[in-house]
């Protein structure tokens, strides 16, 4: 409580010298007592967390799209204005192009993926049990993992000569010391199955809440009419649940978009290139290769793709969030 | 008639038995991972990576001495990177409820016109990748000296909690009575002391909340760690991958350290799931 006292005040003596902000001293003159009598009082309570905000993403994103023109390396001192040269690259080099192309697939599997099998678990799951409750607990367990470690005890459990997935394959007749991330197709499948082992239990822990806040009473009405269970799934659980699968969507697309720790740990973008998503590309161009400039103009592209995303998140979260609808 | 109903509930034992079955394989087979991790951590030396797995071993916590004594070759302990990772996460909650309890509490105010679009860009600000972040601020903290250092981690993390910290609150403050800040303004009292004295004490489990949320996704970060930190300030994720050069195949070690670092959040989260699931959803689903 000390703690949040100490930089308001110190914001508010900003203002001192205006009339003080209660009734006290405005008195009798004030016409309108309840609404907030000093314009910029909401500013000042927003100012800094505003400040933290626009510190770590407006600054950096005016940042790249000024680094984007320029050639500059971290190590090799100031460079200067190159045009579109660096946009020329991101756009045209073919292993740019891959990484695009590739983190969009991962997306657009994992999340679907992981959407279809969460719902598949939030039906069994909702129902009020005491075996659910102990269900849900476990449900939550690979969601609150720390990535990294996720990653890297994957990366042990996979290992050719040490593995427990090597082994107990070797025991049901697959061939001995196989070395999943290796090769591209099985370190894709690696890559898919350890997001949805983190990341469907957040979905289906998303939906069982909304199937567990969905009025009995339609189902009742249905059953008693004769409706079969899938007409019933169909016409009345699923339109009800729409809301919330778009929410889940959403939040799983942003989150997946994301994605680093688990790529970045387990295959480091191999074999080859097979699986370097954009995220590890931007990492590897600018913090690996301190080729700011061009790390930047990757940065603006994806910016930019990511930013087509921001209406529907708002729409989807912003209606069901906010009391006051936005 | 009485034949469909028959074999429509016949139907649903039947697709119940599969759901359920369905449910608990995939818990149990998501059980394995973590299992494989603290089964390992507690092997004795020398059987943690044995082929075929040793089942029939007498527990230990030697692993755990081990990662968490420092010295011995070792340029750090674990437990220094527990630290580090404590300390990052307590600091960036701390900054993140300082600066998010009057951002929220201004969003509610209702003749402040800007809250609607201002609500709207805190929200959006999270599909901001860290990935577009993560250069500008390695750059900005070279130039300003604070490479690996703890601000150049928490301040990053702060920000990237903030949504989730301004909207748990702000929807918390509009779900009280609004009759309550009226009669304190009726009363004279300013709106600092309504946000201290009537809802502040109000919204003290949303706090805790949006609190430990933060902590959760502030611990758990690897990007900004790995790219800001060399020594000073690692985070005991970042120090993870690099124990797995160190210690090569010495997996006791490595699972006792991940142990070390999964085992207080895994607690905080499944005490306050209801409450992580909701506030990962903005408040959207309750």
């Amino acid at each position: 409580m000390k703690t949040t006292a100490a930089p308001l005040d110190a914001t508010l003596t900003v203002d001192a010298s205006r009339p003080a902000d209660s009734l006290a001293t405005a008195g009798p003159r004030d016409r309108k007592p309840l609404t907030w009598k000093k314009r910029s009082t909401p500013w000042v309570y927003m100012a800094p967390a505003m400040f933290v905000l626009l510190l770590m993403t407006v600054a950096p994103a005016i940042f790249i799209f000024y680094s984007a023109f320029r050639n500059d390396k971290i190590l090799g001192g100031v460079g200067k204005f190159v045009g579109l040269d660096n946009f020329i690259t991101a756009v045209t080099n073919a292993s740019v192009q891959h990484a695009f192309l590739i983190t969009f697939g991962f997306v657009a599997v994992a999340v679907i993926l992981e959407m279809i099998l969460g719902f598949a678990l939030a039906l069994p799951l909702a129902a009020q049990t005491r075996a659910n409750k102990v269900g849900a607990a476990l449900m939550l367990l690979p969601f609150a993992v720390t990535p990294a470690v996720a990653a890297m005890v994957f990366k042990q459990l996979l290992n050719p000569n040490y593995g427990w997935v090597g082994y107990y394959l070797g025991v049901f007749g697959f061939p001995k010391g196989i070395d999943l991330l290796g090769d591209p197709t099985s370190a894709w499948i690696v890559l898919v199955i350890l997001d949805m082992w983190q990341w469907t239990p957040f979905i289906a822990l998303i939906l069982m809440a909304g199937l567990q806040s969905l009025p009995g009473e339609p189902r009742e009405a249905a059953m008693v009419d004769g409706a079969t269970p899938w007409q019933m799934f169909r016409h009345i659980t699923f339109p009800a649940m729409v809301p919330f699968i778009a929410i889940a969507a959403v939040l799983r697309t942003i989150q997946a978009f994301k994605t680093f720790d688990s790529f970045k740990i387990l295959t480091g973008g191999g074999p080859g290139e097979s699986t370097e998503i954009i995220n590890l590309g931007i990492y590897r161009v600018g913090l690996q290769s301190f080729n700011v400039g061009l790390a930047c103009a990757l940065g603006v592209v994806f910016l930019i793709i990511l930013s087509l995303l921001i209406p529907f998140m708002l729409r989807i979260i912003g209606r069901r969030a906010d009391p006051e609808e936005m | 008639m009485s034949t469909t109903s028959s074999t429509s509930r016949g139907g649903t034992v039947a697709r119940v038995i599969i759901g359920r079955t369905f449910l608990w394989t995939w818990l149990l087979i998501g059980l394995v991972p973590l299992l494989f991790m603290f089964i390992t951590s507690i092997k004795p030396a020398g059987i943690a990576n044995q082929i075929p797995p040793a089942w029939i071993f007498q527990p230990t916590l030697d692993n755990y001495a081990s990662v968490l004594s420092a010295g011995d070759g070792k340029s750090e302990s674990f437990g220094q990177l527990l630290t580090n990772s404590a300390i990052v996460s307590l600091g960036a909650t701390a900054l993140a409820i300082v600066v998010g309890v009057p951002a929220a509490y201004a969003l509610t105010m209702r003749d402040f016109r800007a809250r609607k679009g201002l609500s709207s860009w805190i929200l959006s600000t999270y599909m901001f990748p860290p990935i577009v972040a993560v250069i500008p601020v390695f750059v900005f903290a070279g130039k300003l000296g604070l490479m690996d250092t703890y601000p150049a981690l928490i301040i990053p993390y702060a920000a990237f909690n903030l949504p989730i910290v301004v909207w748990i609150l702000r929807s918390s403050i509009l779900q009280l009575p609004y009759e309550i800040q009226e009669a304190a303004m009726v009363d004279g009292a300013s709106t600092w002391e309504v946000l201290r004295r009537i809802i502040w004490p109000l919204l003290v489990p949303s706090v805790a909340t949006a609190a430990v949320l933060t902590i959760v996704l502030s611990w758990n970060e690897f990007l900004f760690a790995l790219s800001l930190t060399r020594s000073g300030a690692k985070t005991a994720p970042v120090g993870l991958q690099q124990f797995t050069g160190m210690y090569g195949t010495d997996w006791g070690s490595i699972t006792a350290a991940a142990t070390l670092i999964v085992a207080p959040i895994l607690v905080l989260m499944v005490v306050l799931r209801r409450q992580m699931v909701a506030g990962l959803t903005f408040g959207a689903v309750k």
